[in-house]
């Protein structure tokens, strides 16, 4: 814009020099106020900056270069009073207009000129608006405005600097819109306010121009002794010193606004880095942040909410936060805003506390959850931080679980221990009395019961270790052949006495093999086959037991049958519980064989399961075949 | 006073055994009567109330503290005393008997003579 603008009165006026129309001279002449050279230079200037929006560097600069030179040279001769000849150079003037010497361009153009090119050069090899380029169009700016303000309000001091030679309607304008260019454009944001720069630039021309006239007024008085004043003799006009206060007080408006202009911009910085950090706070967040309205409708919710009940944001807000709860706090909720709000006591809100939310699929979760009361103004919002503690509520019953399993361990294991051995303290006092009298046989059938407790003991122990083993052990998987490990697990009973009279019959299909851990494998699959025949019902003609394993949706299901003596119903709830004996009057058992069996499936990711047949019993496990993931509270155990 | 019976509950049969010669040994006019569960001593003391009864904690199908408050609730005649006699010492337990009017003594296993003495002088 302001290269066109310069190029075209450059173009115009070199043409209307060339053209030396000399009844529009004689007519006009403040029109041939700007010089040929002069408009030349504009030309230039006008070019280069229309080169330099182009991108072209070098060779604006070096055109600008030239128009600096012109400048520094103009002004040198107005300076030291010589003559380099450079005005009549290209053009002898034929008209002589407002000018010392002819074709001699004003002190304050030449200036100018040398502001500007200067300015403009530095942007053009920078490649951007730097504080420098600035100040001089600044200085610029403030020159050309007060020589256009000097021609509005017929101020000649203000265009004349020195007598004869003024800076052209014509110039004084170019150099305006120049300056504006320099000073407003650029790409990108310099560090200073626009408006409050344009205010300053305002008030310096301003107040530029109220000096001047002062002293216009000032010259006027001492040169002509006229006085404006009409009060006292030593008393300045009181025009001029109501100029000077309305001065002083605009330039203390400008001051104040610049400030505060200042202060409101670092506050709304400060306002928008605030915001921008707390946004990103609340959307980064751990935990779901919601706010609701005072009836309970959703005003906004961050993405960790989105990810926790599973719904979009766009799903839950406007909508009643109940949906977020499970019945009965979904019934209940409006009832308790309402109690809350007649003045009730608050249940959530400032306290926190655990509750249930619910999922868009509809499952329940537990949930911590802190309600905040947010008062603003006159409108009351709650906000409510959540957290899923599903995870933890999980471990802590896992970990509960485990203590109480422990500690019922503990306590059961001392007292079986204790048992055999309490009994055989008391045995031995028994056999003592009985050695004395000399009662042999007695003593011998003491002796036996003795034997027994310690049998009993060492099977105790031996499953304690079997417990300790199984959580402890690190074992790979591997395929096992499911049909050989039955058949060895029946050989393993053969020593026991009841072995020969039950038929035991192994239906595991050959090809069956299942992925999982041997030892485990083996532990489960030798207690289902002892169970079965230490309870096997000695009044039974033919007993029974019947293994069998299928393979079925990615588990293998291994079932023990038996014809023998069964649960009774009302101990069925006591089966796979630690140290529970269903049948005293059989055998002694320690207790915990259908305990081991139960931990070894869970153990291998698997269940235990009892159904009661007609006669007998079927036990049955289920393991899934092949890798799982491992319960990371309790490895080894999965 | 003298003790005329003692209804031992005990699953373990060795521990019956213990018992009734401990009590042979200490008063061979005491008649012993023995339960293996908690149901059987039931049974037995629908039919009669004996001086005393030494009751075992840890049974199966009905265990100690389970009789306990069977007695306790169907029973308004009580054995005079009525003694635990359990292989281990744990604090719980012992509290938990003790709350029974009608328990008199805790006992650890194996039954002594000692035992028996306590239990005579308490029916005194």
């Amino acid at each position: 814009m302001a290269g066109l603008w310069c190029l075209a009165v450059g173009l115009a006026m070199m043409a209307l020099w060339l053209a030396k129309p000399a009844e529009l001279a004689a007519g006009h002449p403040a029109v041939f106020g700007m010089k040929f050279n002069a408009a030349l230079a504009f030309s230039v200037m006008g070019v280069a900056l229309l080169l330099a929006a182009r991108e072209f560097h070098r060779l604006p600069a070096l055109m600008l270069a030239l128009v600096f030179l012109y400048g520094a040279a103009a002004l040198s001769q107005h300076l030291f009073g010589i003559d380099t000849g450079i005005d009549t150079a290209l053009n002898v003037p034929f008209v002589d207009i407002g000018t010392s010497v002819p074709g001699r361009i004003a002190p304050n153009t030449a200036l100018c000129f040398m502001l500007t090119s200067l300015a403009l050069g530095l942007r053009a090899l920078q490649r951007r608006n730097g504080l420098v380029p600035v100040g001089l169009g600044f200085a610029t700016f403030v020159i050309a405005a007060v020589a256009l303000l000097g021609y509005v309000i017929a101020l000649d001091f203000a265009h004349d600097w020195i007598r004869f030679t003024r800076m052209s309607l014509q110039s004084a304008s170019c150099f305006f819109i120049l300056a504006i260019a320099i000073i407003f454009s650029g790409k990108e944001p310099a560090g200073y306010h626009r408006a409050v720069l344009a205010g300053a630039l305002g008030a310096l021309s301003y107040l530029l121009l109220l000096a001047m006239t002062y002293f216009e007024l000032a010259r006027y008085e001492s040169s002509f002794g006229i006085t404006f004043s009409s009060g006292g003799t030593n008393a300045r006009s009181t025009l001029s010193s109501l100029v000077l206060i309305s001065a002083a007080l605009y330039g203390g408006l400008m001051v104040h606004l610049y400030l505060s202009s200042r202060r409101s911009r670092a506050m709304a910085a400060d306002l928008a880095a605030h915001r921008i950090r707390l946004a990103a706070i609340i959307a980064n967040a751990v935990d779901g942040i919601i706010t609701i309205d005072e009836r309970g409708v959703v005003l906004s919710v961050n993405p960790a909410s989105e990810r926790i009940f599973g719904y979009g944001a766009e799903e839950m807000v406007g909508r009643n936060v109940k949906m977020l709860m499970p019945e009965p706090y979904r019934s209940e909720h409006d009832r308790y805003i309402a109690n809350y709000q007649r003045g009730g006591e608050a249940k959530v809100i400032g306290i926190g506390r655990e509750v249930e939310g619910r999922r868009k699929d509809g499952s329940t979760f537990p949930l911590d959850l802190a309600v905040a009361k947010l008062e603003l103004g006159d409108t009351v919002l709650y906000s409510g931080t959540v957290r899923d503690i599903s995870e933890r509520k999980a471990s802590e019953q896992a970990l509960l679980d485990a203590n109480a399993e422990l500690e019922e361990f503990a306590y059961r294991t001392s007292h079986d221990l204790r048992s055999p051995i309490a009994s055989s303290l008391g045995l031995l006092g028994i056999s003592r009395d009985m050695l004395a009298e000399g009662d042999l046989p007695a003593l011998g059938q003491t002796l036996q019961r003795m034997e027994g407790n310690f049998r009993r003991l060492d099977h105790l122990i031996q499953n304690i270790i079997t417990i300790t083993r199984n959580r402890l052990m690190e074992e790979d998987t591997q395929p096992i052949d499911l049909r050989a490990l039955v058949a060895e697990s029946i050989d393993a009973l053969s020593h026991l006495d009841e072995f020969k009279r039950i038929r035991i019959e192994n239906h595991v299909p050959a090809e069956l093999t299942i992925e999982s851990k041997p030892s485990k494998f083996q532990v489960i699959v030798g207690n289902m086959l002892s169970n079965a025949v230490k309870y096997h019902d000695p009044k039974e003609a033919e007993p029974a037991i019947d293994v069998r394993a299928v393979r079925h949706a990615g588990r293998v299901r291994l079932s023990v049958e038996d014809n023998g003596l069964g649960v009774p119903p009302a101990s069925r709830h006591l089966l796979f519980k630690m140290f529970k004996r269903l049948h005293p009057n059989r055998s002694f058992g320690s207790g915990l064989g259908l305990y081991i069996l139960r931990k070894s499936a869970e153990s291998l990711g698997g269940t235990a399961l009892y159904e009661a047949k007609d006669k007998g019993s079927r036990f049955i496990i289920e393991l899934p075949d092949g890798d799982h993931n491992e319960n990371p509270l309790d490895p080894g155990r999965r | 006073m003298k003790i005329h019976s003692i209804l031992v509950v005990d699953d373990d049969e060795n521990d019956q055994f213990i018992c009734e010669y401990t009590i042979r040994k200490f008063d061979p006019s005491i008649r012993v009567i023995k339960a293996f569960d908690g149901t059987e001593a039931l049974d037995v003391l629908r039919r009669e109330t004996p001086d005393a009864i030494i009751l075992d904690i840890n049974m199966p199908v009905m265990n100690g503290f389970e009789f306990l408050d069977r007695y306790a609730e169907e029973f308004e005649v009580h054995a005079p005393v009525v003694a635990m006699l359990t292989s281990s010492h744990l604090g719980k337990d012992r509290e938990r008997a003790m709350q029974y009017a009608f328990v008199k003594s805790y006992f650890e296993k194996p039954l002594q003579a000692d035992h028996l003495r306590v239990m005579a002088e308490l029916l005194e």
